[in-house]
């Protein structure tokens, strides 16, 4: 690695798309969700710190993180617990250099499937491993649920994002590439054949992120009125700023890859052009509207709905696109 | 300007993230240790802001746990021991007992016999 290329390494690592731009980002998309919920309420929503209030949840952070005590208790290694989300958060970072965003940008065959294990699996692992870290009763129906939830919610997800890849990369070098794929999904849209199993994805991908993202219908593991606040029940001060941290970055980054694959990210436009950088944002942002309309205009489900919705409306759009795509995909 | 790197190695792709999460969780950690309250606060409190002393014992007994485990998993077996050994009378205990571990006992000297004898 030459010295050039490493300091592009380092910078998209540590800065631009990596740990300061996702924090930054991530923050942003929490003061988004709460600004648009709050219109759906009519209720101001984040107002008075900074331009709009716009900082609030960067401030909100840095209260729990600087301000908060740490709480010991006798059973509770809230050690653990920050190790554990700082490496859930590190994956994330970390998983940007496979993003086309990324000014150090790594491409191979089947990065996306590197890219869905340190974005979306370990921070998940990472989560529950910290939770059960501060045990107790509610703690541990929080993470049965989020468990049950995930076992659906993940493999709809993953099948949402890799048929678009698929589709996309089928003809094309590296297979399964995230850089590759994406500048193909225009195409795929403006095909009668794919635009359906396009269509298929998006729902699969917009219900499974709702679930494990743990959204309204699907926030029954942080359940407040029945479990406290279910695996986070225990976390307070620093470890919970963490955990929300972490909670933001996940939807952010899972904003930002199914902006790419499900909706062609910048395409047809480059990405260093003004064009390019709007359209990503824009589909950033319709996405993000997306998850919070459902998540303003839903109910919660008891765990044993919320398991039969998200077959229904996670599981078998997914399942059936994979079938179309394996099927229709060689003839379009 | 970017600098794209293509791999034809997949586990290139592996190793490069897993060193930029490995250097971005030594940024995060530094960034989040210098930052973080140092005020400590220990609490007694256990559940629903009661102390722990408000159960007998802070976890289930083994006893509990085996009975747990026999009456909800195991019914079958948990029957026969309530219907067949623990009965109250202590000839059903012994009656059991015998003809079972009698049988042990013989299949653990023949093994031990035969072990002796084939080496």
């Amino acid at each position: 690695m030459g010295g050039l290329e490493l300091v592009y390494a380092l910078v998209s690592i540590v800065v631009f798309p990596g740990v300061l731009f996702l924090v930054a980002l991530s923050l942003f998309t929490e003061y988004m969700v709460r600004k648009i919920s709050a219109r759906y309420q009519r209720r101001m929503g984040p107002s008075y710190v900074g331009p709009f209030g716009i900082l609030q949840p960067f401030f909100d952070l840095l209260k729990l993180v600087r301000v908060k005590e740490i709480v010991v208790s006798r059973y509770g290694m809230y050690r653990a617990a920050e190790v554990m989300l700082l490496i859930g958060i590190a994956f994330i970072a970390g998983s940007v250099v496979l993003l086309p965003l990324s000014l150090y940008n790594v491409i191979g065959e089947f990065d996306l499937l590197v890219f869905f294990y340190m974005s979306s699996v370990m921070p998940l692992f990472m989560l529950i491993l910290a939770s059960l870290s501060m045990p107790s009763p509610y703690t541990v129906i929080g993470v049965s649920r989020l468990l049950s939830i995930i076992t659906i919610a993940e493999p709809a997800y993953f099948a949402s994002l890799v048929i678009p890849a698929y589709l996309a990369t089928r003809n094309a070098h590296p297979f399964m590439s995230i850089a590759v794929a994406y500048a193909n999904v225009p195409a795929l849209w403006l095909n009668p054949l794919t635009a359906l199993i396009m269509l298929l994805s998006v729902i699969a991908f917009v219900v499974s992120v709702q679930a494990k993202s743990m959204l309204q219908p699907f926030n029954i593991p942080e359940a407040e009125q029945e479990i406290i606040a279910g695996f986070e029940t225990e976390f307070s001060g620093p470890v919970l700023g963490l955990a929300r941290l972490l909670h933001d970055l996940d939807i952010a980054v899972t904003l930002i890859v199914g902006a790419y694959l499900l909706l062609g990210g910048p395409a047809p436009f480059r990405h260093l052009s003004i064009e390019g950088v709007l359209l990503l944002v824009i589909k950033y942002l319709a996405l993000l509207l997306v998850i919070v309309t459902i998540r303003n205009i839903m109910g919660r489900y008891r765990i044993e709905q919320a398991l039969v919705q998200l077959f229904k409306y996670g599981l078998v759009p997914s399942l059936v696109a994979t079938g179309l795509a394996l099927t229709l995909g060689p003839m379009a | 300007m970017k600098i794209v790197l293509v791999s034809g190695n997949s586990y290139d792709v592996v190793y490069i993230a897993t060193i930029a999460a490995g250097l971005a969780f030594i940024v995060l950690s530094v960034l989040y240790y210098t930052t973080r309250s140092r005020r400590v606060r220990v609490t007694p409190v256990y559940l629903s802001g009661e102390k722990e002393d408000v159960v007998s014992s802070v976890s289930p007994s083994v006893a509990t746990l085996y009975w747990g485990f026999m009456k909800r998993f195991a019914r079958a077996l948990y029957d026969a021991l309530i219907g067949r050994v623990h009965t109250g009378s202590l000839h059903d205990w012994y009656k059991f007992l015998s003809s079972w571990l009698s049988w042990l006992l013989l299949l653990a000297i023949v093994v031990f016999v035969l072990i002796l004898v084939v080496g």
